[in-house]
């Protein structure tokens, strides 16, 4: 299967910042227990941890508890992470968007059961906008520019809106495979752009 | 390629909900080319969040840090531990159903099944197994979730099979001597399906005799249980 590819912050040609090397050594002494491992870990991904769930979550004090649980998560499951599935720093971001991604829904569930009628009160096309205007990582901006705008706004609105796919296809007016296929292919030619291998 | 495999992107995304994840998952787990893409999708979309990096909450080091000084850790996940290649199948994506449905809950299903590994096949467990595994995969299976403080109550329902399979992760300590209990609430009549032990707080459940039930009910009981449940109720997901 897939050997170990690239950490995440060297996938991009391009990259300005310090890449946190050594995430997946770093999980690995925490998965042993190691505490003074998990801090540095901490150090290493907590602002894109905390950056991320603040972005779906919109309030600090909410994206704080959540980053808080997501962090926890990582130190209490290290031992089940799996490398053939992608990199240490994925999965810590994978983990944190699920659950901010739960906690939206959970809200909007209860909030959904007062309003079901009103029209959305998220304005969607902000949500696009503002995220598109953050990404400050020129290869990352490129690469999104690249994608025909149903791409990119399917991706965005799904990835930092917490919505689901058939969420989003309401929202674009588009058919349901549409959104669908547009995420999966959106995806692949970013993946294509920024140079990401795997195995 | 199977349709289903058009899910990756929303799959990476998390715009998916948690049954179409659950089956997602058990595709990933017979599809290497498909569990490869996921792999190179899941990086595409993490290098998204270097954009978004922000510097966080001062006192956010100190309190998970604090919190993690206190915070056990999961052992790695059991392997080998039955000879039984149906009996791994079905544990492997069980485990990853339960991840997503009760999310950091994996363990739960898979004891369900690793408790047993003794036995081969053709056991209680094992049937349970197999019976958990069909109300996931039940064409009408229904999923409603509830957050509970961190934690969370999970109920797919599968009326076609009459039965429903409960999850519970990560609640709240019950307390000394305390022990969370399942109820079926059929015309305001709870009915007690399920007894944890004393002080548990993660379980995984098969309950029969959905069919009509209106609501789910989780409450606090002594140890032991309670003929009634103690209100008001931790948890309650309608059914219908």
């Amino acid at each position: 299967m897939a050997a170990r590819g690239a950490v995440t912050s060297e996938l991009k040609p391009g990259s300005q910042r310090a890449a946190p090397t050594g995430i997946d050594a770093l999980l690995t002494r925490v998965a042993a227990g190691d505490r003074d491992a998990f801090a540095e870990l901490y150090d290493a991904v907590a602002p894109r941890v905390y950056g991320l769930v603040r972005r779906v979550l919109r309030d600090p004090a909410l994206a704080e508890e959540v980053a808080q649980e997501a962090m926890v998560e990582a130190w209490r499951t290290a031992a089940r992470f799996d490398p053939s599935r992608g990199s240490a720093a994925g999965w810590i971001f994978t983990i944190a968007h699920r659950r901010a991604v739960d906690r939206v829904r959970a809200e909007q569930a209860a909030a959904d059961r007062e309003r079901r009628a009103a029209t959305s009160s998220v304005p969607f096309d902000d949500v696009v906008e503002e995220v598109t205007a953050r990404l400050e990582q020129q290869a990352v901006r490129r690469c999104l520019r690249t994608l025909t705008q149903l791409q990119r706004e399917a991706i965005l609105l799904a990835y930092y809106g917490g919505l689901t796919y058939r969420e989003v296809a309401d929202q674009l007016g588009t058919a349901l495979p549409t959104v669908k296929t547009r995420m999966r292919d959106g995806l692949i030619r970013l993946r294509d752009c920024l140079g990401v291998s795997w195995g | 390629m199977s349709d289903i495999h058009t899910l990756s992107g929303a799959y990476v995304l998390d715009a998916i909900d948690d049954l179409e994840r659950a089956r997602f998952d058990q595709h990933l787990a017979e599809c290497p080319v498909c569990s490869a893409e996921v792999a190179e999708l899941t990086e595409t979309v993490a290098a998204l969040t270097e954009a978004t990096a922000e510097t966080p909450p001062i006192g956010l080091r100190s309190a998970v840090l604090s919190q993690v000084e206190s915070t056990p850790q999961l052992r790695p996940e059991p392997s080998g531990a039955s000879s039984s290649r149906q009996l791994l199948h079905w544990r492997r994506w069980l485990t990853a159903a339960a991840a997503v449905v009760a999310l950091g809950g994996a363990g739960a299903v898979g004891y369900v099944i690793a408790d047993h590994s003794g036995g081969g096949a053709g056991t209680r467990a094992d049937a349970e197994a197999a019976r958990i595994a069909a109300v996931f995969m039940a064409p009408d299976a229904r999923t409603q979730t509830m957050a509970t403080g961190a934690g969370r109550v999970t109920v797919v329902t599968a009326e076609s099979l009459d039965e429903a399979v409960a999850t519970l992760t990560d609640l709240p300590s019950p307390g000394a001597n305390q022990a969370y209990q399942l109820w079926l609430i059929r015309d305001r009549t709870p009915r007690s399906v399920a007894i944890l032990a004393a002080g548990r707080t993660d379980a995984t459940k098969l309950i029969g005799g959905v069919r009509g039930a209106q609501a789910l009910g989780v409450s606090r009981e002594p140890a032991g249980g309670s003929a009634a449940p103690s209100l008001p109720l931790v948890a309650q997901l309608a059914l219908g």
